[in-house]
Formats: C-alpha cells, sequence, structure tokens
C-alpha cells in the first residue's frame, strides 16, 4: 500500500513538473458513448502537434507546444473534474476540446470561465453555446452550430419540392437541438411539419411511433444515431410502409444502414453532415497531410480537431507566450481576414510571418473559420445519397 | 499562474466535489445505514433537488420554465421540500416492500424521473438541460445581483465592480468550498445526535429484527417513511450544491445511474454503512481516487515516455481513460477485501452508553 502511495505522488508530481513549454489541455470523450468517434479526433489532435514541433515549435526560443490529453467521458461531471485539473495542476494556456455540447457548457460556465482561460471546441455543435457567455470573450469552436445545419436542411427539403413532412427524433440533446432548428426554419420557409414527436433511443420496435407520424405525411425527417434506433426506425417504417421518403442528419450517416436495411430499398433518402470543400486548396493541403500520417481525412470533426489545435498554436505564436489573456484576441486576428492565406501544416510560413510582424489568415481543412462575434464558424453541409450500395456526398452550395 | 495557488484550487475542488458525494453518502445512510432501506433510485432524487434549484434561481430564460430569480437559499430549501415530498409519496407506496422488491421499485421510480425531466421539454428543456445555474458566492459578480436589493443596500453598483475586479478571480473558490463543508458539518451533527437518540437505537432495532420491534409496539410503517424522507431531503439539498458546482444539468449525462448511484453506494460501503463517520470518510476518499487517478497515470504515462523515447505514446494516452477505470476498479477490489465492514465499521448505539467505549 505505502509502495503504491509512493508512486502514484512520484506520478503526480512528474505531471506537475513545470517548464517554459506551453501546455493545452485536451479534455475528448475517450471513455463514454462516442470513443469511436473520438480516436480518429484525437489523431488529429496529435499530428497537428507534431507538425508544430517539427517545425520549429513556439517563439523565438522554439519552446514545445504540448498537448495534455485527459478525459472528458461526454458527461458534464467528468468534463468539469477533468477541465479543472488541467487549468490547476497541469497549468495549460488554453483548453482544445471537449467533444459533446453538455460537457462544453458545463466546463465552461464552471470553470474555464471564472478562470479566465479560453476553451475553444472541436466538435461542440449545440446552438447554446452561441449565447451562454455574458461579457466575456473566452468561448470558441471550430465546428459550425446545429442552428446552420438545421437551416441548410430545411433548404435542401424545400428545393425538393418537399411541402409537408413529419419529424421524429430521438431525445438526446444533439438530435433534439437539431430537429427543433429545423422544424422552426422548415414552418418558417412555407413548410407544414405535420407531426413533430421524439422517440427513446434503443428501443426494440418503433411500430407504433411509426404509425402515428404514418398517417400525416409520407415524408419523414429523422434525427437519431443509426446505431441506437435509427436502423430500426428505418426498418419499421419500410415494413409498413408509413413513409416513402426520409431526410436527416450525420447520425445516420453509416455504411452499417445501407447493409441492413438495402440499397434498393433506400433510393429516396438523402442526408446531411458538416463537411469540407474538398475542392478547396486547403482541404487538399490537409488530405496529403492526413494520408501520410494514416488519419481518416473526412471522418466526422477530423479537419476541425486539427483545424482546432493549430489555430490555438498560431493564436499563442501570435501572443508572444502562453499568456491565458492574450489568446482570445490572438486567436481572432489569425482566424479572421485580412492576412496572407496560411494553409494546414504551414506552421513555419506563419511563424516567419508572424515574426516580420505581418498578419495571417488561417484556411481551414474542415473550411472557412472565420470567428464571428459569438466564436462560431459557419462550414460548409454536404448531402449524401446511396449510390452503388454506397453513400456518395455531394457539398450543398 | 502561480502553482502553488493552482494545487490548492485542485485541492478545494476535491473538497468541494467530495464534500457533495459525502453529503449524498450520508443521507443514503440514513436510509441504507440506519433504517435498512435499500434504495437504488439515489440519481432520481439528487436529480429532483437539482432540477428544483435550477428552476427557481436562475434568470429568466426562453428555454425552460422560469427561472424564477429567486435568492439561492430559497431555492436550495426548496430542493430539500420537493425532493422530501417525491419520497414520501414513493414511501407511502412502496416501503412495505422487502428489501430487494425496494431496490427495484426505486430502480423504476429514478427511471421516471429521468424521463419526466426528458420529455417535459416546456419545462426543463428536455435533453439539452439547464445552464447558467447560479453557484453561491460567485453568482454576486453576475450582474442581476449586484445591481439589485440586497446587495445594493450595502454599496452601489460601480463600487460592487471595482470590488470583485480587485479580487483575484478565484476568491468565491474557498468560500463554497467552505460553505459546502460547513453544510456537511451540520448535516453529520444533526445525524449523529439523530442515531445515538432513542430514534436511532429503534431504527437499528427495525433493520435487525423487524417483528421484534413491531411487538415492542414501534409503528414500523411510518418509521422507515420517516427514515427514507429525511434521506432524500439530504439528498434533495446536495443535488442544489451539484447544480451550483456543475452549473449546467442534464437528464441523462449529469445523473446517469453508473455514475451517480453506483458510486455512492462504493462509497457508503466502503465507508462503513451505519456510520456517519465512515459514510462521510467514503465519499471523499473514492472522489479522491476517482479524480486523482487521473493525474496519476497521466504522470506515468510521462514517466514512461521519458525512459522509452522511441515509443509512440499516443495511443496510450487515448486509451488512458479505460486504464483509470481499471485501476478505480482494482483498488476499489482492494479495499472491499480488506475491509469487509467499511473502513470504519459500525458502533452500536446501544453500545455508546458502555464504559468499555
Amino acid at each position: 500500500m505505502k509502495k503504491v502511495l509512493v508512486l502514484s505522488v512520484a506520478a503526480m508530481s512528474f505531471a506537475g513538473v513545470a517548464s517554459a513549454d506551453v501546455k493545452i489541455g485536451n479534455p475528448l470523450a475517450l471513455t463514454g458513448p462516442i470513443p469511436d468517434l473520438v480516436a480518429p479526433m484525437a489523431l488529429a489532435v496529435d499530428l497537428a502537434e507534431k507538425h508544430i514541433n517539427e517545425q520549429g515549435g513556439l517563439f523565438a526560443g522554439g519552446e514545445k507546444f504540448e498537448i495534455v490529453r485527459a478525459d472528458s467521458a461526454c458527461d458534464p461531471v467528468a468534463a468539469v473534474d477533468a477541465v479543472t485539473k488541467l487549468i490547476n495542476v497541469n497549468g495549460v494556456a488554453a483548453i482544445l476540446g471537449p467533444v459533446c455540447s453538455g460537457a462544453t457548457i458545463a466546463q465552461a460556465e464552471s470553470v474555464s470561465i471564472p478562470a479566465g482561460v479560453v476553451t475553444l471546441s472541436v466538435a461542440a455543435s449545440s446552438p447554446a453555446i452561441s449565447t451562454m457567455e455574458s461579457g466575456t470573450d473566452l468561448v470558441f469552436r471550430a465546428a459550425a452550430s446545429d442552428a446552420y445545419q438545421g437551416v441548410a436542411l430545411a433548404d435542401l427539403v424545400i428545393g425538393k419540392g418537399i411541402n409537408e413532412i413529419a419529424v421524429s427524433y430521438a431525445n438526446d440533446d444533439y438530435n433534439a437541438a437539431i430537429a427543433k432548428v429545423f422544424a422552426d426554419s422548415f414552418t418558417e420557409k412555407g413548410g407544414k411539419i405535420t407531426a413533430n414527436e421524439a422517440h427513446e433511443p434503443n428501443k426494440a420496435s418503433y411500430r407504433s411511433e411509426v404509425a402515428t407520424l404514418g398517417g400525416t405525411s409520407d415524408n419523414l425527417a429523422l434525427f437519431a444515431y443509426y446505431g441506437s434506433g435509427g436502423i430500426t426506425i428505418l426498418r419499421n417504417s419500410l415494413e409498413t410502409g408509413a413513409f416513402t421518403s426520409f431526410i436527416g442528419a450525420d447520425g445516420m450517416l453509416a455504411q452499417e444502414v445501407i447493409d441492413q436495411i438495402g440499397a434498393e430499398n433506400l433510393t429516396d433518402a438523402t442526408f446531411t453532415t458538416s463537411a469540407s470543400d474538398t475542392e478547396a486548396k486547403s482541404f487538399s493541403a490537409w488530405k496529403v497531410l492526413a494520408d501520410e500520417a494514416g488519419v481518416p481525412a473526412s471522418d466526422p470533426f477530423v479537419p476541425n480537431s486539427y483545424d482546432a489545435t493549430f489555430m490555438l498554436a498560431l493564436a499563442i505564436e501570435k501572443a508572444g507566450s502562453g499568456d491565458r489573456d492574450k489568446i482570445a484576441p490572438a486567436l481572432r486576428e489569425i482566424a479572421n481576414a485580412p492576412g496572407e492565406v496560411i494553409l494546414p501544416g504551414e506552421f513555419a510560413k506563419a511563424k516567419k510571418i508572424l515574426a516580420d510582424g505581418g498578419d495571417i489568415h488561417y484556411a481551414g481543412a474542415a473550411g472557412p473559420q472565420d470567428f464571428d462575434d459569438n466564436g462560431d464558424v459557419a462550414g460548409f453541409f454536404s448531402q449524401s445519397t446511396v449510390v452503388d450500395g454506397e453513400w456518395k456526398a455531394e457539398l450543398l452550395k | 499562474m502561480d502553482e502553488l495557488t493552482g494545487y490548492f484550487l485542485y485541492f478545494l475542488s476535491l473538497l468541494t466535489v467530495g464534500g457533495i458525494y459525502a453529503i449524498i453518502a450520508l443521507g443514503l445512510n440514513v436510509q441504507w445505514g440506519f433504517a435498512g432501506l435499500f434504495n437504488v433510485g439515489i440519481a432520481g432524487f439528487v436529480a429532483v433537488g437539482a432540477y428544483t434549484y435550477a428552476l427557481l434561481t436562475t434568470a429568466n430564460s426562453t428555454f425552460h420554465y422560469g427561472g424564477l430569480e429567486l435568492p439561492l437559499a430559497v431555492g436550495a430549501f426548496a430542493a430539500m421540500i420537493t425532493s422530501g415530498l417525491v419520497a414520501g409519496i414513493v414511501g407511502l407506496i412502496c416501503i412495505r416492500l422487502r428489501s430487494d422488491y425496494l431496490a427495484i421499485a426505486t430502480i423504476g421510480i429514478a427511471e421516471i424521473i429521468k424521463l419526466i425531466l426528458k420529455n417535459e421539454t416546456d419545462v426543463t428543456n428536455g435533453p439539452r438541460g439547464i445552464n447558467k445555474i447560479p453557484r453561491a458566492w460567485e453568482h454576486l459578480t453576475e450582474e442581476r445581483f449586484y445591481t439589485n436589493a440586497p446587495m445594493t443596500w450595502i454599496a452601489d453598483a460601480t463600487t460592487w465592480q471595482s470590488f470583485f475586479a480587485s479580487l483575484p478571480r478565484w476568491w468565491w473558490q474557498p468560500m463554497f468550498a467552505l460553505t459546502v463543508l460547513v453544510s456537511l458539518y451540520i448535516i453529520y451533527r444533526a445525524l449523529e445526535q439523530a442515531r445515538v437518540s432513542p430514534w436511532g437505537r429503534m431504527m437499528t432495532a427495525i433493520r435487525e429484527r423487524e417483528p421484534a420491534a413491531r411487538a415492542a409496539g414501534k409503528n414500523v410503517t411510518n418509521r422507515r417513511i420517516e427514515a427514507f424522507i429525511v434521506g432524500a431531503v439530504i439528498m434533495g439539498f446536495a443535488g442544489a450544491l451539484f447544480a451550483q458546482h456543475l452549473r449546467l444539468i442534464d437528464p441523462t449525462n449529469t445523473f446517469d445511474p453508473a455514475k451517480m448511484t453506483f458510486l455512492v453506494w462504493v462509497m457508503l460501503i466502503i465507508g462503513g454503512s451505519g456510520n456517519n463517520r465512515g459514510a462521510m470518510l467514503g465519499g471523499f476518499l473514492i472522489w479522491f481516487i476517482w479524480s486523482a487517478s487521473e493525474l496519476v497515470i497521466n504522470g506515468g504515462i510521462d514517466l514512461f515516455r521519458t525512459f522509452f523515447t522511441t515509443v509512440d505514446v499516443g495511443i496510450l494516452r487515448t486509451r488512458a481513460g479505460f486504464l483509470r477505470m481499471l485501476l478505480i476498479g482494482l483498488a476499489l477490489q482492494f479495499i472491499l477485501q480488506r475491509y469487509p465492514n467499511g473502513i470504519l465499521p459500525e458502533a452500536r448505539p446501544a453500545a455508546s452508553g458502555n464504559p468499555k467505549k
């Protein structure tokens, strides 16, 4: 027992060793409901860290840019605890993450805003994040708000000539939020929501839900995760013939949907997701780097994770030190126009321009990363349909 | 920032959260340790307290009902009342159930509470939860408090503003930790008093041999409902503190039974059920292990990296969370093996007057 204690204390004190290097806290939902989604995001963060340090590190002295990872478990309790440790014990200059919106809001309000530390989330997409701050400018995100995706989806549906639709959403924070934005925007654009019902995830059958909704419309807007009920709803809808066309968002985009339902049954199914403009120069630059390192370049929020890490490093370089107060204004300056365009991976180039007193404007792998007043970015979306037994994405302009 | 200040602040946060868990464990100790009521719906009662507090004290919002902007103390008091009321209703219906049946009933009740919080979106904002919950002491720096009575009786808004600007950012943290610890102490003293009183001895009698207690003329059912309500009131109060600490609550992740109910049970069993000091010790100890193990693991990985510089630790860092769960499990296993009756076993109230003690 004594030995364990001594070892623990030794390991802990090692974690707290101070140095001139700049540390960034990186809480990610490593355990909890979505570890598989998060693992490639962690790889992208590590890749950015590697690029920055290989290209001369930070400042004139070439100090190391160091990521300190922690587990926020997609859970407010764990996130608050993890960020408390990062800020107080590890002494990080800024917070990069967390993934889930609830965890992001909780850690920001409870820990990082009171401590005056910048949060740059890699994937939190809840509309509530835009309006959470009062008087401070400390919360940013590199992923587009659902408010934008919901509107893009409503435009898409109207564009298809569909005027009435039934909505079914999984009762969790992500799907409930995007369903609400979609319904509001669709009604505003002259469409009619015939029914709007929440469903509990992970049920064995959704026949009664589908029957209730199916009486009102032939079109279904489905906001669910494929793994926890989405596929069952699709199957029940097709079996009962309640719906003929389906639209929806991110959660349903997986090969498993096609494998289980069958491509021939999904002729009229369209799902949107946040996407990168694959024709943009910044995305090609990122794709080369990601392929080289074996990181899946187009997975959800993976380019956003790289962008967020890279921008924090640029902001710290611009600020000239790891001083917490200077990072937020510097972040706006390097991410927004004007300035010379910096592509993913071009840290040495950016460093040189900044050293000469020039301005830079980072063009992100995931799309433009210009922050608005709320610290949000706009982002692009794509629509995917089934072509030859696979999802085929097409960018929405 | 000064490194020592950082350690001090982390220590304060350990005390704060550990203290809140210790209060919940004390509540469970009344139910299980005193009266032998197998409550597996802890998360539900804490959630009722937390939501009551949040709805009553937050600023007016379009997302959820209210908030009613009531004083914080009123919110905390109401949290105790609602949690107690829910326990009263539940108690009237299911308290006659034997231990394991009561356990199943309470699981069901916690699940019902969760589903209500999730689906009554007009009141609770559903799965997206309630944020901007005011935290004691820190709330004084919010504009809606320092521009209104009673704070304006003492000084005007600009004086307050410059006063808060002159304090370090973390000034409220020791105050909040102290508030939690003082509440914990008051509850502990009250429960100690209850434990050695005739009421406490009667509880032990009911727990150990119910027919005998009934034969002695005790109204067993009413006494058990009493214990159930007292425990729930304490949990409701802890819920109000928990909401203040997190500042955002949502029905699914915050009050996840695996992390709330299970953890509190572990705290009570390891600390020593039936012993108030044991319940508190368990609360602090398990939270310390839970929280600090991440630092230990990360420190260990850094240490490993300095010795084996060629190995890529990326995957190790990503999987550390699971390693940590394993480590916590092992630690719990060890403590339970070493102290089967808890670290501080129950001291029987009947023996308190014994000269041997």
